[in-house]
């Protein structure tokens, strides 16, 4: 197959407000994850192994941190004469026009269909930017080409209590799906679609624009539609790691997971390397009385204090006495003096002062008021440039917001729930 | 003004043995992940100057490779950028570079033709930070033909340098090369040279005919004193290092370490850029203790680091214990084996169990070449493997690509002072 005879597109518009803090400031697939990367990276180089040079990011919810990052393309050698990177914008059609936004996945890549119908590749590769996986798609195109399909969906088995996240496949025994239930409530199978599908370009073209052009969303509305009407479509099952960072307790337990000796995700593979791109750090510098076990560490972090079974991220500071346990601390946060964090999520820049503790249990360790169904897991959050002021004692399932200042706080006692500061 | 920076890069640092056995003085890796001349190619981009010459010739594969289109310091330019001037045959004459002025004194006609009025040239051996813009400004008002970077050093060394004696002006009046008696003050020169370009090309067509090994600090600056051109000091008062023996490498490594270092390289204002491949952060294992040292990206550390710099990919075995000791790239250090202040260079096999750096007789030079290891350094060279359970004393030298058979000869103990060398 020729190298460029697929086009990809990353769907990287979400707002994702089930990531609280994280998303406040930027789109989920701009997350830093795993110290050093962005959620994005997984994708962007999923792409460049598997030799498709011909990239277009889509964007919509709070871009500038995504566009930032991926720049010209330079650390995944996307900055191309032909193909490379296009960051694709919503944009006016006609002067005048009243905004309208793109309302799910197809109708995203509805309002782009002018920059597909350019494109001189057969195939389109539609691709989630928040996911978190190594795949090799020259398989998955292989196969598509193979089996003659109109589409192909990548799935991947998950647990039956897990199911009714998902989009769910039948298939018969060639693989070609029967039968699509989205998000089920009660599951006839426990394949899940990965949002990863391939297209014949104009097959895609045509049907966005003709019997699918009221169709907003690929699982909802076009995946179920298309198997009504009859249409090839098969399913590609895939076996690694594969990881949906739709929750903020899926990131932790993502970021976790790389703590084991030996990773699901290997992120250390000469043969697959997560390109990304990072600011010229010096090594990770430890002091006299750092105290680290079981930990990930990058360049450009300076710890003094204790750092156990958590993600250190490039340029952390990390104070003599401070203490960091099962938390994530992303890029030039600063913890000080003293404090202790136990199961936190810090965003960037964020501080915490002296001798605070975030993430004390109390008795009722009760779920975050704004988002109870989805923050009651224990983990406090501190949003980006946020600071907490020294000797504060926040509980569980707490949020700080972005840019929250220390006067926000009004008083040093925080009980597990609760939120502080306004969202930016 | 316009500057073009030549950078001498030439030198085989012949007193770092091993180190500088297969790579050019300027390519020695230093502080973990970057190498000698990373300082000299940032401090002069991060000075604004985007013209750079590099003049090689000593086993430059790793430097070319390291240096590439100058990518990592933005010299991958259409105007100016970085350019390699390797010694070349003409049809003429046909020389290796015989001297530091005669290197310059061959690539004039880059000089010309990057239309350059003004002429900094460096030494790619040191290790300093420098902005050079107050130089280049003072070299102006002075409306100087040479500015010399001027440094104290202590009297009784200076017979190691070029001494400089100046008026209140700083004016040079005498210029003495190594001087055998401490009279002539200790204004050093640093190899840090502003030069009119016209004046610089007169001298050295004046010069070149009568001394083919033309040399800045022998020919070339008392030649310019004597027939009182206008030649000035520029006083640098900050950190400089030539790291020119294993001793001062060494000592230079560990002073990284310090809780106050010299050399500030988690300054954002100057930051030191450097080619480096992408891996993922460096991974602490939960029985691994490490203090104060400095660890990179990729390396993944489960046994005891203590005062060391390890470079990215250094893989450190449940149970072995580096202390004080600087190892390279992708060196894989044995379950319960132990380094005691040595240098390890790229690649190395440290087999289970091995002691390198063992026993107390410090001060039992290497017989080989007592000069250059006499502080109780060990080195060992790049690809070395070391079989399991070897003990090897102080001041050893083990050399490049030695394999397990070279050790036979020394029963279990490879005593201090003793070179293991392979069948070359």
């Amino acid at each position: 197959m020729n190298e460029m005879n697929a086009v990809a597109l990353i769907l990287a518009g979400g707002a994702s407000p089930k990531l609280s803090v994280l998303t406040d400031v930027r789109t989920e697939a701009a997350i830093p994850f795993g110290g050093k990367y962005r959620i994005i990276d997984f994708v962007l180089s999923n792409c460049v192994n598997s030799d498709i040079y011909n990239v277009a990011v889509l964007t919509q919810y709070r871009p500038r941190s995504l566009n930032e990052h991926i720049g010209a393309g330079r650390p995944w050698d996307l900055d191309r004469t032909t193909g490379g990177i296009h960051l694709l914008q919503p944009y006016l059609k006609r002067p005048g026009e009243a905004i309208r936004w793109q309302k799910g996945t197809a109708d995203a890549v509805r309002f782009h269909l002018d920059f597909l119908e350019e494109q001189k590749e057969d195939l389109v590769l539609i691709l989630g930017g928040d996911h978190v996986y190594k795949m090799d798609y020259r398989a998955l195109l292989q196969f598509h080409v193979d089996t003659r399909a109109d589409v192909t969906i990548a799935v991947h088995s998950v647990p039956h209590y897990e199911a009714y996240r998902y989009g769910i496949v039948v298939t018969d025994e060639e693989g070609q799906i029967t039968h699509f239930q989205e998000k089920p409530k009660r599951p006839e199978s426990t394949l899940a679609s990965m949002g990863i599908y391939v297209f014949n370009r104009s097959f895609l073209v045509d049907w966005l624009s003709g019997p699918g052009k009221r169709q907003k969303d690929f699982g909802r509305e076009v995946i179920p539609a298309l198997v009504e009407a009859g249409k090839r479509l098969f399913a590609y099952p895939f076996f690694g790691y594969w990881t949906d960072i739709g929750t903020v307790q899926a990131y932790w337990e993502a970021n976790m997971g790389l703590l084991g000796e030996i990773p699901p995700l290997n992120m250390d593979d000469p043969e697959w390397v997560i390109h990304t791109r990072s600011e010229e750090r010096p090594p990770v510098l430890l002091g006299e009385n750092a105290v680290i076990e079981g930990s990930l560490l990058c360049d450009g972090a300076q710890v003094e204090g204790t750092v156990i079974r958590s993600v250190i991220s490039p340029g952390v500071r990390i104070a003599p006495g401070a203490v960091v346990r099962d938390s994530v601390v992303l890029t030039d946060a600063e913890i000080r003096a003293g404090a202790v964090l136990d199961k936190v999520i810090v965003d960037k820049e964020a501080v915490i002062g002296e001798e605070a503790r975030v993430g004390m249990d109390d008795e009722q360790n009760a779920a975050n008021r704004e988002l109870p169904t989805v923050l009651n897991t224990g983990l406090t959050l501190i949003g980006k440039k946020a600071r907490v002021p020294a000797g504060a004692v926040l509980g569980r399932n707490v949020v700080v917001r972005p840019y929250t200042s220390e006067r926000r706080f009004h008083s040093k006692e925080v009980p597990s729930g609760s939120t502080i500061g306004v969202r930016p | 003004m316009r500057v073009v920076a030549m950078i001498l890069a030439g030198g085989a640092g012949t007193r770092l043995t091993v180190l500088s056995e297969q790579r050019a003085k300027p390519a020695v890796p230093f502080a973990g992940r970057y190498r000698i001349i990373d300082f000299t190619l940032s401090n002069t981009v991060n000075s604004g100057i985007y013209t750079v010459g590099i003049l090689t010739q000593y086993l430059p594969r790793s430097l070319i490779e390291h240096i590439g289109i100058g990518r990592p310091w933005d010299l991958d330019r259409s105007r100016g950028g970085v350019h390699i001037l390797q010694p070349y045959q003409g049809r003429e004459r046909q020389f290796w570079y015989r001297g530091t002025a005669d290197a310059i004194y061959q690539n004039l006609n880059f000089i010309r033709d990057q239309r350059a009025d003004t002429v900094l040239i460096l030494s790619g051996d040191h290790i300093y930070k420098m902005d050079y813009r107050p130089m280049l400004q003072l070299h102006k008002e002075h409306n100087a033909d040479l500015t010399i970077a001027v440094m104290r050093v202590p009297l009784e060394e200076t017979h190691r340098f070029g001494i400089l004696t100046v008026d209140e002006e700083g004016r040079v009046l005498e210029f003495t090369e190594k001087p055998q008696t401490p009279d002539k003050g200790n204004l050093a020169n640093m190899g840090i040279y502003v030069f009119k370009a016209q004046v610089l090309e007169e001298r050295l067509n004046e010069l070149a005919e009568t001394f083919p090994d033309l040399d800045f600090g022998k020919h070339v600056i008392p030649h310019m004193v004597e027939r009182q051109d206008r030649v000035y000091t520029y006083p640098f008062d900050g950190y400089w290092v030539d790291v020119g023996t294993i001793a001062s490498y060494w000592q230079t490594s560990m002073e990284l370490l310090e809780p106050d270092s010299p050399l500030d390289l988690y300054n954002r204002d100057w930051v030191i850029h450097t080619r480096s491949y992408e891996r993922p952060a460096a991974k602490i294992g939960p029985q691994a203790r490490v203090i104060r040292s400095m660890i990179c990206n990729g390396a993944v550390i489960r046994g005891t680091v203590e005062r060391s710099i390890l470079s990215p990919g250094v893989y450190v075995s449940p149970g072995a214990v580096v202390r004080e000791s600087v190892v390279m790239n992708n060196t894989w250090i044995g379950p319960g084996a132990v380094l005691d202040r040595v240098i390890v260079d790229k690649w190395v096999v440290i087999g289970p169990g091995a002691q390198v750096g063992w026993g107390e007789d410090w001060d039992v030079p290497n017989k080989q070449q007592p000069d250059k290891l006499n502080t109780g350094i060990t080195v060992v060279g790049k690809g070395a493997h070391i079989p399991p359970n070897i003990r090897v004393g102080r001041n050893v030298l083990i050399a490049s690509g030695v394999d397990e058979e070279a050790f036979e000869p020394f029963g279990d103990t490879v005593p201090s002072g003793e070179t293991v060398e392979g069948v070359r």
